[in-house]
């Protein structure tokens, strides 16, 4: 579903992202970890087509993104860190917006079902979203990607800022997501996390993944450390 | 995506309390305004009516006199206030509402609603046009000025672009949403204009396609300025700046351009002086023949030429009063004057209007200005138009008073009373503005440059949403 092929970004003489090569099949969630300027975030973008590639390639269900940017975005959802939806409407309108966006024209009981899948409560349904709180903007996302029935799902840092029980939920969607054969490309900080949801690690250092392990290969302490050492904090590890 | 853009645009807009309160603000500055105006022309058609009637009488009772002192005793020609006056006032309130027409002199048209007001008067008057050619500009900014900007401010045209959306139709959506909420205010109060002009006393000519084309120049006219809004919007990073380059442009549009169009105008091709003018004109006047006095050069060469071209020796020998010819070949030399004179400030005229129409590319206000005040009969071309024929009506005038005097009395007959019914006999003044159809032709090259302003508009916002 997800593929890059030596994919790298320079920006200048900087080097955000230098030979990314990672799979992501249907069913999986890889989980990219690293420290801030890792290039996590440049992936990100350059599998949205936001940003140009300086070399390599990158493909959503097969299709190169810099050729088909428009064609393979029908196929990938996308929630950021901070998931900013229009205040003065509701999760309804919200959803309906970008479902319609997405060519997707769901009945209003059909929206209903999404936002209730995505684990939002009904009383919220009709309520504007300046009342959400992070967690339940996280939840109107994961109904974006639903309604859109997304066969990519890319993450931003999105458990950041969320209570853990927020997070916890957060978690459960994606497992959720995962059974329904979503591929799930996730950036975070979050160890515990990644080692719960996902199904491949990476880490990230420097615009390079430096170590890739299966997850349920790893338990969370060898996880921890191997994060500390390919970070060079030394000091820290146990 | 057009629709569904649209409908989250509209809800969002309404849901904003300062759109709300924007839009009831000029909704009711506009009502009251259309109120005003509306009694404003009842009151001043009754006193128009009032003192067309009144004069006539006075010219019609006049009882036996001779015709030349009619022709001194003079009559009115009142200018209605035209039904389309009621939407924009243009020049009425300073272009005068009567002539007087006497013999040997044009005169200016007088009693001015400006020169009856004090200088308060010039905080200017609470009017429909102000209103849509000022206020609604304005209005159109504040809905409009962070539509794109706020997308990039919220977040969320990250979120749109990676739901892959198409630009153009996304425009198109937001363009709507701007455009629905204006075009139903502008609806509103050009139908208002229309059900109260429908149920005043008809006194000038009120027709529907006039008003219809009205609301289409001023639709034109906000289009063009929701498609600079957008653009604006859609090419700005922040909000902020977004709306002080709007302002900026509604400032240059509305206010700078056609104030430094007039004074470009006035300096380039100036109107002569008051004095300046008399002075010509006397001059030339005096130049020809004055039907008043026999001994002139002018007048004895005239005299000459009759009682040749008649075989006689004598003026008492004509078959007419030679007094009454030569006051009519008098007359017909100054009208002649008048006619050169006035033609001269009408090129003047011309030249300036030229200058407003290539300062127009910079304004799309200009143009706008110009179709609306012609359509609503109320600028200087029609008050030419009034004026040439107020003059036209009375040299027509004079000609009928001369003649009478001329074959019903001899020569030195200047006892001679022409009958009181003589003055019936006068076709009543009657002035009927130019049509629509020849106002737009008049004005096609305004039509041109507003058309020319939409579409570069158009096709600016197009081009730029391929790059949103």
């Amino acid at each position: 579903m997800i593929i890059t092929n030596n994919l790298t970004k320079q920006y200048g003489g900087n080097t955000a992202l230098d030979h990314l090569n990672l799979e992501v099949k249907e069913g999986e969630i890889y989980c990219l970890l690293g420290a801030n300027g890792a290039g996590k975030t440049t992936t990100i973008n350059l599998l949205l087509g936001f940003i140009p590639p300086s070399s390599g390639s990158a493909f959503i269900n097969q299709l190169d993104v810099q050729e088909n940017s428009k064609a393979t975005k029908q196929f990938l959802a996308y929630i950021p860190e901070n998931l900013m939806l229009y205040p003065n409407l509701t999760a309804l309108e919200n959803l309906d917006y970008f479902s319609g966006i997405a060519g997707k024209t769901l009945s209003k009981s059909d929206l209903k079902i999404v936002l209730e899948e995505a684990g939002l409560e009904q009383e919220a349904f009709e309520n504007r979203i300046s009342t959400f709180s992070k967690g339940m903007r996280q939840k109107v996302g994961i109904a974006i990607a639903l309604a859109k029935d997304a066969k990519v799902l890319l993450l931003d840092e999105p458990t950041s800022g969320l209570d853990p029980k927020a997070s916890n939920e957060f978690g459960l969607l994606l497992q959720k997501l995962r059974s329904k054969g979503v591929a799930t490309l996730m950036a975070t900080h979050d160890l515990f996390r990644a080692k719960e949801v996902a199904t491949h690690i990476g880490i990230m250092k420097d615009g390079q993944l430096k170590q890739q392990f299966v997850a349920d290969a790893i338990s969370l302490p060898e996880l921890e450390k191997a994060y500390l050492n390919t970070m060079e904090y030394k000091e820290l590890v146990p | 995506m057009i629709s569904k853009t649209f409908l989250k645009e509209t809800k969002e807009l309404l849901r904003d309390g300062r759109v709300r309160i924007a839009i009831i603000i000029v909704l009711s500055l506009l009502g009251v305004a259309v109120w005003i105006s509306a009694r404003h022309y009842q009151n001043v058609n009754e006193q128009y009516a009032l003192a067309k009637t009144a004069e006539r009488g006075i010219w019609d009772n006049q009882g036996e006199k001779n015709p030349h002192s009619a022709a001194h005793y003079g009559t009115y020609a009142f200018k209605p206030k035209y039904p389309l006056s009621l939407v924009d006032q243009g020049v009425d309130k300073y272009a005068g509402t009567s002539i007087f027409l006497e013999a040997h002199k044009r005169n200016e048209a007088q009693f001015s609603a400006a020169a009856d007001q004090t200088g308060l008067a010039r905080f200017g008057d609470l009017t429909p046009d102000f209103i849509l050619l000022f206020i609604i500009p304005l209005l159109i900014i504040l809905l409009g000025y962070n539509s794109f900007t706020k997308e990039r401010e919220m977040g969320t045209l990250t979120l749109l672009k990676s739901q892959g959306i198409s630009g153009w139709k996304w425009l198109m959506g937001k363009w709507a949403a701007l455009f629905l909420p204006i075009f139903g205010i502008t609806a509103v109060v050009f139908l208002l204009a229309g059900v109260l002009l429908g149920n005043l006393s008809d006194f000038g000519v009120f027709r529907w396609n006039s008003l219809l084309m009205l609301f289409l120049v001023y639709m034109a006219y906000y289009i063009i300025f929701i498609n600079i809004v957008l653009l604006i919007s859609s090419r700005t990073k922040k909000s902020g700046i977004s709306l002080v380059v709007s302002l900026c442009v509604w400032i240059i549009t509305c206010l700078a351009a056609p104030k430094a169009a007039s004074n470009i105008a006035e300096t380039k091709h100036p109107y002569p002086t008051r004095q300046e003018f008399a002075a010509n004109v006397l001059k030339d006047k005096k130049e020809g023949l004055d039907g008043h006095n026999p001994w002139s050069k002018e007048a004895k060469l005239l005299e000459e030429q009759v009682l040749r071209e008649y075989g006689v020796d004598s003026l008492h020998q004509l078959p007419f009063n030679f007094d009454g010819y030569r006051m009519q070949k008098g007359e017909e030399h100054q009208a002649e004057v008048y006619f050169k004179h006035y033609n001269y400030l009408k090129e003047q005229y011309t030249q300036q209007s030229r200058v407003y129409k290539g300062l127009a590319a910079i304004s799309p206000y200009l143009p706008t200005r110009f179709l609306s005040m012609a359509i609503a009969h109320t600028d200087y071309d029609t008050h030419w138009d009034f004026a040439d024929a107020a003059e036209t009506y009375r040299i027509a005038t004079q000609k009928f008073l001369n003649d009478n005097f001329a074959v019903n009395s001899s020569y030195g007959e200047w006892s001679y009373r022409a009958d009181a019914t003589t003055w019936k006999e006068l076709p009543a003044f009657e002035y009927n503005p130019p049509e629509l159809n020849t106002i737009l032709s008049r004005n096609s090259s305004n039509l041109g440059i507003l058309g020319i302003w939409l579409l570069a508009s158009f096709g600016l916002l197009l081009f730029t949403s391929k790059t949103i």
